[in-house]
């Protein structure tokens, strides 16, 4: 193809179709005049007004966990692109493709302090995957592409191109759609088969295998080969919480999340086991508690991961692979199935099954034993919603709570800030989870702390028409904090406490939502279906227990055998 | 702690040197030495940094290092296995002619270069292993070092090899 002369933000936006951008969340601002003009007429891309950049990074990220693609974030130079700075580390700490296009003071006065100059490049170092600072218009097409090609390939991850404004208003001559060049980047997916060889041997003589499954599982399209392996072995499963959906958590082998405020026979089924095959996963202190040495005491540790800089960094392991986790399943499937027969009928099956209902009925009788609102409240939510129904989480109680009751089906519908804990997450992240999958039901489990942080964005909602529900645990305490200083700090409430909190039902009207009080757990279902009923953004707001406590957990600095408020927890 | 020089070859981009470096501030390691020069492709850079660190740490960051999307080659240079050079500028007090010739002297037995020699002072030049250079520098603190100029090292792997690595 001949090349063609284009100006910068034209070129832009050329690639980002190629790309397959269909949506990109953003602001607009003086340093982004120029491209906001060539999106003006553009039709292939849809543009959402956010109401805050953090917003947009959140909801692109949302949309990317969602869809699976890279989600699309704009924010103008200067202050557009450091409130954005939350939003991307968020993403990239769960390794969550999303491309962010900023803004940027022209290339004659980067450095003299210009009006909105920030050092986006700088600043987003360390926090991106990668990120470009552009000089040149010709380089534009190469730039884009690669980004869309980092973020998209071995750890997923954010790629920040930052845009001066004469780079955006110049004219060059170029080819559209170049093909990537790295000198350095060759992302590692091919497992190694002696390595896969070795797995299958531990796994075909171990008594008692269990497979601990990360968000490597979902982000790599391996929930199916993950059933199939765990059938096959039988094997339990238990997940991280980014792990959350990679297998349906109503399936008998799965024994829910495991760690810090897990289920309780997850983490006794990582004491007990034999074979540990940790997929996708990082072994986060939040998983593994925070003596590792009481984590899987008899196992040999199989750890599957993309990143190379994953192996023995957190836990020291004795076979790694690095590489796809799908690949890696199919290659361990195909060994093994060759090896020997399918197991069923050992001890450690039935162990799992009896551990599986021992915490199934512990959640379905929770509302008959003295459980807190908060518990009875996210079961309703986990019975009502749709199968494939899409849940994001704030962050703190609200997340935990949903990640120890709420039943996750479906890879891709359990939505929440893992490595972050970026409160005002949730919210901004189902309305990039409703633009991926406008046809499910979508809803935030936020906090009254959390959703404060980011609600102004019930207009982008309104305005765009995007209906998600926010099912809001209004407590009137950062309740997680509050949780600590209750157990752990004699009761002394410090800066915990909301006081006088606005009326989240006329809060919502304000905005032209949907607002209803949730008084009672049994005013839930009809309050749902009054929201979508509504056809609107919506707002409940579910009044719970002031001193409601997410149990049983590890304390801080505890092992993974000594959970804490295992009182409720059936004994096998 | 120990010390251990990494050489990286990365592309030479703006920003690759704050890149790298940041990997090791995010760690809390200290860089004690850093080099940066063209090198035999076109486009690449290499760079030589000695740090103080546990086995344990080195091997974190050798990997985070190369997981830097322009960092082309890692090699983790042992001392054993590597030619390791620093160059030392320095000018030596000499109050007379007796110190200077002392001074001159004692350089030549360590084979550094004289460079510039006025009435109180000498300026010398010496290319040598780092130990080498500590010692030749706390020999002339005898006679008063008015200006030091080290720097830092640089090094390459024995024979045919490129070292111990990751080549990515």
């Amino acid at each position: 193809m001949a090349k063609q002369k284009l100006s910068g933000a034209e070129i832009v936006v050329e690639e980002l179709k190629t790309e397959g951008a269909e949506v990109a969340f953003g602001i607009p601002g003086g340093a982004l005049l120029d491209l906001y003009d060539v999106l003006y007429k553009e039709e292939a891309i849809r543009h959402i007004l956010m109401r805050h950049e953090q917003c947009a990074a959140h909801a692109a990220d949302g949309y990317a966990r969602v869809s699976g693609k890279a989600g699309v974030c704009i924010a103008t130079s200067g202050p557009g692109a450091t409130n954005l700075v939350t939003g991307l580390a968020n993403a990239n700490m769960d390794s969550s493709p999303v491309v962010a296009l900023t803004g940027q003071v022209p290339t004659s006065v980067i450095g003299s302090n210009a009006f909105q100059e920030s050092s986006t490049f700088t600043i987003t170092m360390p926090i991106t995957k990668h990120n470009f600072l552009v000089k040149r218009t010709e380089d534009l097409p190469k730039v884009i592409h690669n980004a869309f090609y980092i973020a998209n390939t071995g750890r997923k991850g954010v790629v920040l191109v930052d845009l001066p404004t004469d780079i955006l208003a110049g004219e060059a001559k170029v080819d559209l759609h170049p093909k990537e060049t790295f000198a350095g980047y060759k992302p590692n997916i091919k497992p190694n088969q002696v390595q896969i060889k070795r797995v299958v041997e531990t796994l075909a003589n171990a008594e008692r295998p269990l497979i601990l499954a990360g968000g490597g599982v979902i982000s790599a399209d391996a929930a199916v080969e993950l059933r199939h392996l765990a059938d096959f072995l039988g094997a339990p499963v238990v997940t991280t919480l980014m792990g959350k959906g990679a297998i349906p958590e109503n399936h008998p082998f799965c024994l829910g999340m495991a760690g810090m405020h897990g289920q309780l026979y997850a983490n006794r089924a990582i004491n007990e086991c034999d074979a540990l095959l940790a997929l996708g996963t990082r072994f986060s202190d939040r998983t593994t508690g925070w003596q590792l040495d009481q984590f899987a005491p008899d196992a040999t540790l199989i750890h599957v991961d993309i990143d190379t800089a994953e192996i023995n960094k957190n836990m020291q392991v004795d076979i790694p692979i690095v590489g796809d986790v799908k690949l890696a399943l199919s290659g361990i499937l195909k060994l093994l199935e060759k090896k020997r027969a399918k197991k069923s009928g050992s001890e450690w099956e039935k162990r799992i099954k009896k551990m599986h209902s021992a915490c199934d009925s512990c959640v379905e009788e929770i509302s008959r034993e003295g459980a807190s609102v908060s518990d009875i409240l996210i079961k309703e939510i986990s019975r009502i919603l749709d199968d494939d129904a899409i849940v994001t989480t704030e962050v703190g109680q609200c997340q935990m709570f949903a990640a120890h009751y709420y039943m996750t089906k479906k890879p891709r519908t359990f939505i929440s800030s893992g490595g972050l804990g970026t409160m005002g997450f949730g919210f901004p992240a189902a309305i990039g989870a409703k633009i991926a999958a406008p046809d499910k039901q979508v809803v935030d489990i936020a906090g009254d702390g959390s959703f404060l942080m980011t609600c102004q964005d019930m207009a982008t909602c309104v305005e765009n028409d995007i209906p998600v529900v926010v099912c809001l645990f209004d407590n009137r305490y950062l309740g997680m904090v509050r949780q600590f200083q209750e157990l752990f700090f004699d009761k002394k409430y410090a800066q915990t406490g909301l006081g006088i909190t606005p009326d989240f039902v006329k809060l919502a009207e304000a905005f032209g939502c949907y607002g209803e009080r949730v008084e009672k757990p049994e005013d839930l279902k009809d309050a749902l279906n009054n929201a979508f009923k509504s056809g609107k953004p919506a707002v409940l707001d579910m009044i719970v227990g002031k001193e409601d406590k997410v149990l049983p957990m590890i304390p801080p600095g505890g092992s993974i055998t000594r959970m804490i408020g295992t009182e409720r927890c059936k004994r096998i | 702690m120990q010390a251990h020089i990494i050489s990286l070859l990365v592309e030479n981009n703006p920003g690759v040197l704050t890149r790298m470096s940041g990997m090791f501030t995010q760690r809390g390691i200290n860089i004690t030495s850093l080099t940066v020069s063209p090198c035999e492709k076109e486009g690449l850079s290499r760079m030589t940094v000695a740090i103080e660190g546990s086995e344990s740490e080195l091997e974190m960051v050798r990997k985070q290092l190369s997981n830097l999307i322009e960092v082309v080659k890692v090699v983790d240079l042992k001392e054993s296995e590597a030619i390791i050079r620093d160059l030392c500028l320095l000018k030596v007090h000499a109050k007379d002619s007796e110190a200077r010739s002392e001074v001159m002297q004692l350089a030549e037995s360590y084979g550094a270069k004289i460079l510039d020699a006025v009435l109180d002072s000498v300026t010398l030049e010496l290319t040598e292993e780092p130990k080498k250079i500590d010692r030749f520098v706390d020999l002339m603190r005898h006679f008063g070092v008015k200006q030091l100029f080290r720097t830092g090292v640089t090094a390459i792997g024995i024979g045919a090899g490129t070292g111990v690595g990751v080549e990515k």
